[in-house]
């Protein structure tokens, strides 16, 4: 198999005396969805922080296409193909729908008729298109998910990080959001997705590594992962496994 | 709509632009070239304020170095008006970078309160440095011409008005700093460097301030500290813009024509009740904040009608075009 496209190495990221992040390592290839699973608490935003460059890991380092990253900024990554949505969706609530995505366009189209033309056939993608001219505090949760999916989409990215876009959805709109997912698989971008729905990571995903109090302790595909006795373990408590 | 503003824009230009031919009396003129100075501040100051949402507080002191800039070249160095007003507008760019680098990692009351602070200390500065002439102020070279000084206004603000226009509402640069806004994180995500484009908007704020002072001390023919990095001039500019509506443009010139008509007309007949102003600066603010947080603008226009589809006028985007757009590589259902 050729060079994995994001390759995560010995990543440790300490806050003070609390280790989030305990010398994790993985890969994700080409055109494959990674999901990251584990119970709250187990560091997964940590690590997805540290990947997308908020945080710089303490120890390890993350390297993306070939080229470390690590502590690189975030808009930095932007611009070499990482996109990235946000558990806390972080929608600019003042300015439109349009001109949230719109602003993320900018990134590969520098004119502002085109970023807006760009915007726009992201936004029919992803189902929001009718929503455009609505200022983005007027969306609902499910609206302001989506809203997150379009702005790392509309950054041209060959890498996405999806943290819980599918979780607080009814089952129509999270089907919905599962279907896109695979409509971007079918595109040829890789994802890595945090999510704690189950039923989701477990059709969606390639292959998944499970965290708990900050280690990996699983990789494999579902079904592998499902039948782990530890996985079981730090999700059911020691009687169950 | 777009089509009628540009022509009520022109018009109101055109007769700007012809007043002093019909109009002799000084008194008007100088009020009217006072009054086109603070839609040019007003503006100025909303760059950084609405645009950006760093509010602050020390607007005044760009004001003031520009026109002790243009005080000290032209008397003390010699230079001629014309060689010294654009230094004005690169001392206070100058002070907008040096100023902005520990200021700007600040938000919200904490930036407010760093720039409130920074002016005061460039006020004390002037107060007590031998080449500003300390609390006498200085006088300039008289040049008594009040037309020349309302054109120069005039056409000033007006170019300063058409810059901001271009960057914030036509270029991306505004929408990015609105980006910056709303949430500096989240913005960081897409691709935009907050501090980069934070410290660019502190200097596109504070530049053309600083030429304004440098027209206003040549005008006035005389500064002192008090005058020009004093707080009524951040006071007043953060008034109008409040008032008028941050973060658009016409708001701040709408703020600053409507304040300071009312400042014109208090000093006219209650000038002996100065503080009373100040009282009434501070009522205005606090009611315009809990009434009408968008300002009267923001209040009057609500949301704009919005941008269509562009299906809707041109070539149907169908779905593997719209997906090949977000995805390089080819599509593959």
């Amino acid at each position: 198999m050729a060079e994995p496209i994001l390759k995560v190495n010995s990543v440790t990221k300490c806050f003070g005396g609390l280790t989030a992040v305990d010398d994790v390592s993985f890969s994700v290839e080409k055109g494959e969805i990674v999901g990251l699973i584990g119970p709250n608490g187990a560091g997964k935003t940590t690590l997805f922080n540290v990947i997308s460059g908020y945080y710089a890991p303490t120890k390890g380092s993350v390297i993306f296409q070939g080229n470390d990253i690590s502590g690189k900024p975030p808009y930095h990554l932007a611009g070499v193909g990482i996109g990235r949505t946000f558990q806390v969706v972080k929608p600019f609530a003042g300015l439109t729908v349009l001109e949230n995505v719109t602003i993320a366009s900018f990134l590969k189209h520098p004119k502002k008729a085109d970023a807006e033309r760009h915007a726009w056939q992201v936004l029919e993608t992803t189902g929001l298109a009718d929503r455009a001219n609505v200022s983005a505090a007027g969306l609902t949760l499910a609206g302001r998910k989506r809203l997150e999916i379009s702005k790392a989409l509309a950054l041209d990215p060959s890498f996405l990080l999806l943290d819980e876009v599918v979780a607080g959805l009814n089952p129509t709109e999270a089907d919905r959001t599962v279907e896109l997912i695979m409509k971007l698989k079918a595109q040829g971008l890789t994802i890595l997705i945090v999510e704690h729905i189950m039923r989701v990571i477990m059709n969606i995903s390639d292959r998944l590594v499970v965290l708990n109090f900050g280690k990996k302790i699983a990789e494999g595909t579902p079904s592998e992962v499902s039948s782990d006795p530890h996985v079981v373990q730090a999700y059911f408590g020691e009687e169950a496994a | 709509m777009k089509n009628r503003g540009a022509t009520i824009l022109a018009i109101i230009g055109a007769a700007l632009l012809i007043l002093p031919l019909v109009m002799h009396d000084t008194f008007v003129l100088r009020v009217l070239t006072e009054g086109i100075m603070w839609i040019g501040l007003a503006i100025a100051f909303d760059v950084i304020a609405g645009y950006t949402g760093y509010l602050n507080f020390g607007h005044g002191a760009f004001f003031g170095i520009g026109a002790y800039t243009i005080g000290i070249l032209m008397m003390q160095a010699n230079l001629p008006f014309w060689a010294a007003l654009p230094l004005g507008g690169v001392a206070a760019g100058i002070t907008a970078l040096i100023a902005g680098i520990p200021t700007l990692r600040l938000k919200g009351a904490y930036f407010a309160i760093a720039t409130w602070a920074l002016s005061r200390a460039i006020q004390q500065l002037a107060l007590n440095v031998e080449f500003t002439g300390g609390p006498d102020g200085m006088r300039l070279e008289a040049f008594l011409n009040p037309q020349f000084f309302y054109y120069l206004m005039l056409i000033t603000v007006g170019v300063i008005f058409a810059t901001l226009w271009y960057l914030l509402e036509r270029a991306p640069f505004g929408l990015k700093l609105k980006a910056i806004r709303e949430d500096e994180e989240g913005a960081k995500a897409l691709g935009l460097n907050p501090t980069k484009l934070k410290m660019q908007s502190f200097i596109l704020s504070a530049l053309p301030t600083g030429i304004l002072g440098g027209i206003y001390a040549y005008w006035i023919t005389f500064i002192d500290p008090s005058s020009t990095l004093g707080d009524l001039v951040s006071d007043q500019a953060v008034v109008m813009v409040v008032f008028g509506g941050m973060g658009t443009l016409f708001g701040p010139a709408l703020g600053a024509i409507l304040i300071f008509a009312f400042k014109t007309l208090f000093w006219a007949y209650l000038s002996d009740f100065q503080l009373l102003y100040l009282i009434i600066l501070g009522a205005l603010i606090a009611i315009s904040v809990i009434f009408i947080p968008n300002g009267l603008w923001g209040t009057m226009v609500k949301r704009k009608a919005g941008a269509t589809r562009p299906e809707q006028k041109a070539e149907p985007a169908s779905e593997p075009a719209a997906l090949s757009a977000v995805a390089a590589p080819e599509e593959g259902n």
